[in-house]
């Protein structure tokens, strides 16, 4: 049910309640008529009316996030002011079914009551709604923060792929005796990722040029397990450098080009990746063999889903990432990075 | 011992073919690239043991195993699969993680080597150049069923019943299915062990418990495991033959 809804099933359905309760009561001393009943349909209405114009009022206000001291004298201020024109609006029905007594209603105590028992009211229906607004925003809080949490937990284990840091590894050891130098440069390369994994903050945001780096040592060890399967190519515009993105962000989309490409095709293929500076922000081109399964989600499948969730914290709705089929068993992942960042920055 | 290295790394090949050096009982007679390789070079040269690695491009390990009809000894490698390593301990399944720790190696061959026997085709009597290649009882097969798995020998399984375009395997206290026809498994089977009793049964005749009459000048026959299985009266006749002395 809508946040709306909710409202408006509670605001009826109190104040009609209301309405019964005040009618009940004064049958046990009065001739409740129809015109009675009237009168009270049409107050009852117009409470609703004028609790949803203080309801605008405290929203646009922004109640919740008012210090109290600052509140309190709003809080008294405002229903005063809706009680008055309460009070006269009840004058002025008394005065239509000519009820009016301005002997009895213009009494300096009666108002005083009248007043009083009405701003009692709306007391009580700001108390509530109020209490309400902060419950909401409170558990609001307590999910976003949920959801952060999630995305640095599910981040660090897509990050810190176990099954490629052990592959390397075996690859290195195999490799010592085939070919020493290369094996030293394979392992700094596996410490230089490892490092990245572990100084890295999910909030922070890196130069692009360091991601690249980044992923180049990954691509090269990929290199040393898939041998002649794999084939990189770079296309990196220098101006690509100068914008800021998310760190090892690049990195899961080529590792997922791997997973999901290179690794399943039996002669390999190529990862080509491109980044350039365009009107609207930065492209980033990732381009894997093979083909991409919608569907198949159910390997590793958050790697995009977190990706997506990154940007959008990160960017607001100004970053995109999409992926698609090409033609000629090429997958295309790209990524469009806004230029503002690199201003704020 | 002759084994085949099953990897699509040439480097994990390489490594695991030099910790075997220190095993002269293992031969290393070939290696194999992917699952369409390896079912091929395990169908020709028929090694007693494989060394698997589970990721592989095409088909994994487990799904190459399916398409074999006689499996050898198998010992999985990965270098992480959380996957595969819940399948490895929840079936009991030997298995080697990457990069390789020579004591768990040491511990894996010793283990092959012990139970070696009962499986083998060396230990059939005098199998005839034509049953070689015929599923007996001393082979083992490869059997899974969604996320178990069993090697199992052929010499426990009781009764194969076709099911749609699934066999129902009873063997030990379970009963999976694989997706096989019956008629191709029939093909398969060394019919010295194994009967075929009705369009819907094959039975092993070492678990045959009685024999009686049954309606239409068909059979009855009971199992040791407690199933009873009928005995068309086309095969009737046949199975009273082989049943004989």
């Amino acid at each position: 049910m809508s946040r709306h809804k909710l409202y408006w099933i509670f605001q009826i359905a109190g104040w009609s309640f209301y309405g019964i309760i005040q009618l009940s009561l004064y049958s046990v001393q009065f001739q409740v008529d129809g015109l009675f009943v009237f009168g009270e349909l049409l107050q009852i209405t117009f409470i609703i009316a004028i609790t949803h114009l203080f309801r605008i009022y405290i929203l646009r206000n922004n109640w919740v996030s008012i210090k109290w001291v600052y509140l309190l004298p709003n809080f008294f201020l405002a229903t005063l002011f809706f009680s008055i024109i309460h009070y006269c609006f009840l004058i002025l029905v008394q005065y239509l079914i000519g009820n009016l007594n301005p002997l009895q209603d213009f009494n300096k105590f009666s108002i005083l009551a009248n007043m009083l028992q009405s701003m009692v009211l709306f007391w009580i229906w700001a108390l509530l709604y109020v209490s309400f607004l902060y419950f909401e925003r409170y558990n609001r809080s307590l999910k976003y923060e949920a959801t952060i949490k999630d995305i640095e937990l599910n981040n660090l284990k897509s990050q810190l792929n176990p099954h490629f840091i052990f592959n390397a590894l075996n690859s290195i050891r195999a490799l010592i005796d085939e070919d020493p130098v290369k094996s030293k440069v394979a392992i700094t390369q596996l410490s230089n990722i490892l490092r990245n994994i572990l100084r890295t903050q999910p909030q922070e945001l890196v130069p692009f040029s360091e991601e690249l780096a980044t992923v180049k040592d990954y691509l090269s060890l990929e290199g040393i397990r898939y041998e002649e399967r794999l084939e990189t190519i770079y296309k990196i515009d220098a101006a690509s450098n100068y914008f800021q993105i998310p760190p090892l962000m690049l990195q899961t989309l080529v590792e997922n080009g791997i997973k999901h490409g290179i690794a399943k095709l039996k002669n390999g293929g190529i990862i080509a990746l491109s980044a350039k500076k365009t009107a609207t922000g930065l492209s980033i081109q990732i381009r894997n063999s093979g083909r991409y399964e919608g569907t198949d989600v159910s390997v590793g499948g958050y790697g995009l889903s977190n990706t997506r969730k990154r940007l959008a914290l990160i960017y607001g709705g100004k970053a995109s990432l999409h992926i698609e089929n090409e033609k000629e068993g090429f997958v295309l992942t790209e990524i469009i990075i806004p230029e503002s960042i690199i201003n704020s920055k | 011992m002759r084994a085949i290295i099953i990897d699509d790394e040439r480097l994990a090949r390489r490594e695991l073919n030099n910790l075997l050096e220190n095993y002269p009982e293992i031969e290393i007679i070939d290696e194999a690239v992917n699952a369409d390789d390896a079912v091929e070079k395990i169908n020709r040269l028929e090694p007693d043991l494989i060394f698997l690695d589970i990721q592989m491009p095409g088909k994994t390990g487990f799904e190459m195993l399916e398409l074999l009809d006689k499996v050898p000894r198998v010992i999985f490698t990965t270098a992480y699969d959380e996957f595969a390593i819940k399948a490895f301990d929840v079936n009991a399944l030997d298995y080697l993680l990457k990069p390789i720790q020579e004591d768990r190696l040491k511990d894996a061959i010793a283990k092959i080597l012990a139970t070696k026997g009962g499986f083998l085709p060396e230990d059939l009597p005098q199998a005839s150049q034509e049953l070689k290649h015929k599923l007996g009882i001393g082979d083992q097969v490869f059997v899974k069923d969604g996320d178990r798995c069993w090697f199992i020998g052929l010499k426990e399984i009781r009764l194969f019943e076709s099911d749609g375009n699934y066999i129902k395997v009873y063997f030990n206290n379970v009963k999976p299915m694989i997706h096989k026809s019956l008629n191709a498994l029939d093909e398969k089977l060394d019919d010295r062990s194994f009967f075929r009793a009705s369009r819907k049964h094959i039975i092993n005749l070492s678990w045959v418990e009685s024999i009686e009459t049954w309606f239409n000048g068909g059979l009855l026959v009971q199992l040791k495991g407690g199933e009873k299985v009928e005995v068309s009266r086309r095969q009737a006749a046949r199975f009273k033959e082989r049943m004989s002395l």
